[in-house]
């Protein structure tokens, strides 16, 4: 059988036609000829003479060429011609979208900026996402999160804590019927000796029926047994799988182990799963039961407030009807316990809020600016695309005449624009896997701890499927406008117009509201900025009311199975603070309960003497164990009365304390306090103490916080084994913890100084700092971000209608008019614009202030300073974009602008 | 025209469409493939015909052609005008009063 394909095949040649319509055309034409060439044969012709015949079919070598040219140029050749009305929508868009790319790799430098505008704007959003999510958005671990509450037990409902007393949670766990659970939780610490170094390991205890009523399952093992709650220490312990995997290997034989925590050993009974998690465990990697002695006071006394409480709501109970059970509940106890519960109630407030309520505004305060900057980068996109599309009118033009629809055009500049919008969100999203990292590693290590849910921040597929909606919804966002102006103008005389652009009313409205949008979204952000910033200074600046410069801090932990007795203690600080005291670079040593700036600590309640009130309604305040020299050694300065000293206030001495200025101005109303008498109300043997002296306030908790009244007790009559030091050394104040460890190991090898840090990273690292720096560099970054782009989407605007209006400032100049005024009149045309961006984004400014009014510290919303700064500003570097396309203006030649046209 | 009518009746292939106008037009009128084929790409583009390749067993597929439902309209068009076309000329050729 005779090959025809490649005869054919060498007579389309000319066509260069799609090869698949080629192959098609030469199967159908080899068919034909193969019939002939059958019947040829069967009408007895030789093969040679049949073949010959049957190719005379071909009629010579260009007929076949010819006769197919006009039919299928129009076919097949010519699938991006632009306006031809489709057979099939989706041909239709590939064809748009290959000629988008096409048309976008022809300006290489329009695509370039616009893509890399996106990518920032994309980026930074896909970046704060990831945290928000993480931090927000994201489930929980633990099974249906939304039934878990919080109880603590308070005086007022404002007030922050999350405390209650272990007799109180056993009462409520056995009277309540809504609750189908209740736990309650403690921090805890252990010496473990792992090998090498005894070190002191963050953990935590709870009750037994902590895990279970968060409705997590250990991985390995079992879960605590409500036999296993308050033994004399814990025997049993649960790992993180963190720990376990860290230091044992991740052994899958782990259970049954045991390790030694505080000399004693413990047996493991369990490993967490990988993706628990608990915001208050920080760091605690080791997980026992609630071990409370016999007599301890956290144990027996009922106004012990000190565990942070957890419960589950039962099946079909509302928060509601769990909040109306518990003030029933807690109104009996106040009945049966006047005097330690006269005047509590149980706040109930949902786990989540408690766990990340600290960082909820500040994340959508984040979130909110990082969607301003990418409004911005949008605005600035459609500017730059309506600037191409004017360039491009006549190719619409044309194309329209041609019969593109105008829905045709429209999809096509859309296409456009979702290629840039893709193209920019790729980018975006590789940026956003480093901007999320970035934005971790910029939360201090301490804070961190605090944050476990954010080591889940990273582009994942929710994150991608946010990605896209933004990436997708920017695309239409930027380009719609620009695409219906286009089609709109398009239409009938564009082709004429050529280029005497006397820019059209209406595209010019519209590009002076995006130049103005971009300002007043960057007057908001600035001012945010500004707000930030102004709060993190003020709150730098604040006076602590003690000297926070050269400040080491750590503590010690003194085992009580060598240090049994409160006098063994008194006894190792006065050898350990004498010593170190007398070594090189150190200035003075203190202890106290609780390091200023740290949070936490005690409150106690009492009742002055000569003041009585109804039981249970006693004043309660701070209570702080401290050293004699900690008021000298911190310079605090003494207002009344003296400090305390070895000689009058030793552990046998008349029992004596010391308030601050705030404890004056709330309990006796600026009388002279020296002299009164105070009384602890807790237990009945506690004896009056004398007010000795009174001191200034200091920051106690947070650098932010209110100052609290405070009651300070000399240590020795008040010791504890878990002593925090205070050092002021004379230089570095890392310097003397060399000095520190060494002798600790001298006077007991035992003993090593937990959490050494310096003053200075206590208030670089506290959450108060965080909350400010954090947004202030943030915000910073993407108001100046904003502010570039605003400027450049400004420029670009006042410059092309400069050079749209060459013709005009040709005739003005030829009439007479000034170069001054021609200079007026196009930075006239800017200041304008920012005009009103300025007034329409300090209103808006001015709401959304509001919103971070929790952000802020020593500086009101509307504060006028920053306000003014930030719109004379903008203004100044809007005049300045303006400048350059002005003085172009100026030197336009009126003979060659006219004789342009 | 011719073409059209061919295929009104049912699906045929190129070739079929050749020897069928050779036979009814007792071979006066010959499409060679050089000739038939751009013509039927035509009509095809025009959406008069459709083309589709159909394979029967024991053969090689083949390009079958049908009138379209746009096609028929034009067919019956152009045999309306055709009719009136040779009715008005055997007017005039035919003898008066004959």
């Amino acid at each position: 059988m005779p090959e025809w394909k490649p005869e054919i095949v060498r007579r389309l040649a000319a066509l260069n036609l799609a090869s698949a319509r080629e192959a098609e055309i030469a199967e159908e034409l080899a068919q034909h000829l193969e019939d002939r060439f059958q019947e040829l044969l069967a009408s007895g012709n030789t093969d040679d003479q049949a073949f010959r015949t049957a190719i005379e079919e071909l009629k010579g070598e260009d007929l076949l060429a010819r006769g197919l040219k006009p039919v299928e140029r129009e076919i097949y050749r010519e699938p991006l011609a632009p306006g031809r009305p489709t057979r099939s929508v989706f041909q239709g868009i590939g064809h748009d979208l290959r000629y988008a790319i096409r048309m976008l790799r022809k300006s290489p430098g329009f695509t370039a900026v616009a893509v890399l505008t996106l990518a920032l704007g994309i980026g930074a959003n896909t970046s704060i996402f990831s945290v928000v999510y993480a931090a927000l958005l994201r489930q929980m671990p633990y099974r249906q999160p939304s039934r878990l509450i919080t109880l603590a037990e308070v005086r007022q409902p404002t007030e922050q804590y999350w405390n209650a007393s272990y007799p109180d949670y056993l009462d409520w766990k056995s009277q309540t019927k809504t609750l189908q659970s209740l736990a309650g939780f403690s921090g805890d610490g252990f010496v473990f000796h792992g090998g090498g170094e005894p070190q002191l390991l963050p953990g935590m205890q709870a009750t037994a029926s902590f895990f279970s009523t968060l409705g997590v399952k250990p991985m390995l093992g079992r879960d605590f047994v409500s036999a296993e709650e308050l033994a004399d220490g814990p025997r049993v312990a649960i790992l993180t799988y963190h720990f376990w995997r860290t230091h044992f290997g991740g052994d899958a034989n782990i259970t049954g182990r045991t390790m030694k925590l505080d000399n004693k050993s413990v047996s493991i009974i369990g490993v967490l799963p990988r993706e628990f998690e608990f915001v208050p465990a920080g760091n605690g990697e080791i997980w026992v039961p609630m071990h409370l002695t016999k007599d301890s006071g956290m144990r027996t006394r009922r106004n012990l407030r000190w565990m942070p409480v957890i419960g589950r709501l039962a099946e079909g109970v509302s928060p509601e009807q769990a909040r109306a059970e518990m003030k029933t509940i807690n109104a009996r106890l106040a009945k049966s316990y006047p005097r330690e519960n006269g005047q509590t109630q149980v706040l109930m407030v949902p786990l989540r809020d408690r766990l990340v309520g600290q960082v909820e505004p500040l994340l959508w305060t984040l979130f909110g600016a990082v969607g301003f900057v990418l409004l911005i980068a949008c605005a600035n996109v459609a500017n730059l695309l309506m600037v191409r599309a004017v360039a491009r009118r006549r190719e619409f033009a044309i194309r329209a005449a041609l019969g593109a629809s105008r829905r045709r055009l429209i999809v096509q500049v859309l296409g456009e624009s979702l290629m840039l919008a893709i193209a920019g969100g790729a980018l975006g999203f590789l940026g956003a896997f480093w901007g999320t990292r970035l934005l971790i590693t910029a939360i201090p290590q301490q804070l961190r701890d605090n944050m476990p849910y954010l080591a889940d921040a990273h582009p994942n597929g929710v994150v991608l499927a946010f990605l896209c909606a933004v990436a997708v919804g920017t695309g239409v966002l930027f380009g719609l406008a620009p695409a219906l102006q286009l089609s709109h103008h398009v239409t009938s005389d564009a082709l004429k117009e050529e280029t005497r652009a006397s820019s059209g009313a209406i595209r010019t409205r519209l590009r002076d509201a995006l130049v103005i949008v971009e300002i007043a979204f960057s007057l908001v952000l600035l001012a945010g900025a500004g707000l930030m910033v102004r709060s993190l200074g003020a709150l730098l600046r604040r006076n602590p009311g003690f000297d926070t410069s050269n400040l080491l801090t750590f503590s010690v932990n003194l085992p009580v199975a060598s240090y049994p007795k409160d006098p063994d203690d008194v006894q190792f600080d006065r050898e350990f603070s004498d010593r170190l005291r007398n070594a090189p670079g150190v200035i003075a040593v203190a202890n106290t309960s609780v390091v200023p700036l740290t949070g936490g600590g005690n409150t106690v309640r009492f009742v002055i003497e000569g003041q009585p009130v109804a039981t249970g309604h006693e004043d309660e305040c701070d209570i702080r164990d401290v050293s004699n020299s900690y008021f000298s050694a911190l310079k605090i300065p003494l207002l009344a009365g003296r400090y305390f000293n070895d000689s009058a206030d030793s552990a046998n001495a008349p029992q004596h304390v010391i308030v601050n200025e705030a404890w004056v101005k709330t309990y006796v109303h600026g009388e002279n306090p020296l002299g009164k008498r105070i009384k602890f109300t807790y237990s009945p043997t506690q004896k009056y103490r004398e007010i000795v002296g009174v001191v200034a306030n200091i920051a106690d908790a947070r650098l932010d916080s209110p100052e609290e009244p405070a009651l300070f007790l000399p240590f020795a009559q008040d010791p504890n084994p878990f002593i925090s030091y205070i050092v002021r050394a004379l230089g570095n104040p890392e310097a003397p913890l060399g000095t520190v460890s060494e002798l600790l190991r001298q006077q007991d090898p035992q003993l090593f100084p937990i959490q050494p840090v310096t003053m200075d990273n206590i208030i670089a690292q506290s959450p108060s700092v965080f909350l400010r720096r954090y947004p202030s560099y943030l915000i910073g970054s993407f108001a100046a971000l904003a502010l570039i782009l605003a400027v450049i989407g400004l420029y670009g605007l006042i410059a092309h209608s400069v050079s749209l209006r060459t013709r005009e400032m040709g005739i003005r100049i030829a009439l007479g008019a000034q170069r001054r005024d021609l200079f007026r009149l196009v930075i006239g045309q800017g200041a304008r614009l920012a005009l009103i961006g300025v007034i329409i984004g300090i209103a808006a400014a001015l709401g959304l202030a509001r919103l971070i009014a929790s952000l802020l510290y020593g500086v009101k919303g509307s504060d006028p300073l920053i306000f003014a700064a930030v719109a004379v500003a903008l203004v100044v570097v809007s005049l300045l974009a303006s400048y350059i396309p002005a003085r172009r203006a100026t030197r336009v030649d009126p003979i060659m602008a006219l004789r342009d046209e | 025209m011719l073409i059209l009518s061919l295929v009104e009746a049912r699906p045929l292939h190129g070739y079929e469409i050749s020897k069928l106008i050779e036979r009814r037009s007792g071979g006066t009128v010959r499409f060679h493939a050089a000739s038939l084929y751009p013509l039927l790409y035509r009509l095809e583009r025009q959406g008069w015909i459709h083309g589709q390749w159909v394979e029967k067993s024991g053969q090689r597929r083949r390009r079958y052609y049908r009138l379209t439902r746009q096609g028929r309209k034009v067919l019956a068009s152009q045999l309306r005008s055709w009719r009136e076309f040779v009715a008005g000329v055997n007017r005039v050729t035919e003898p008066e009063n004959a």
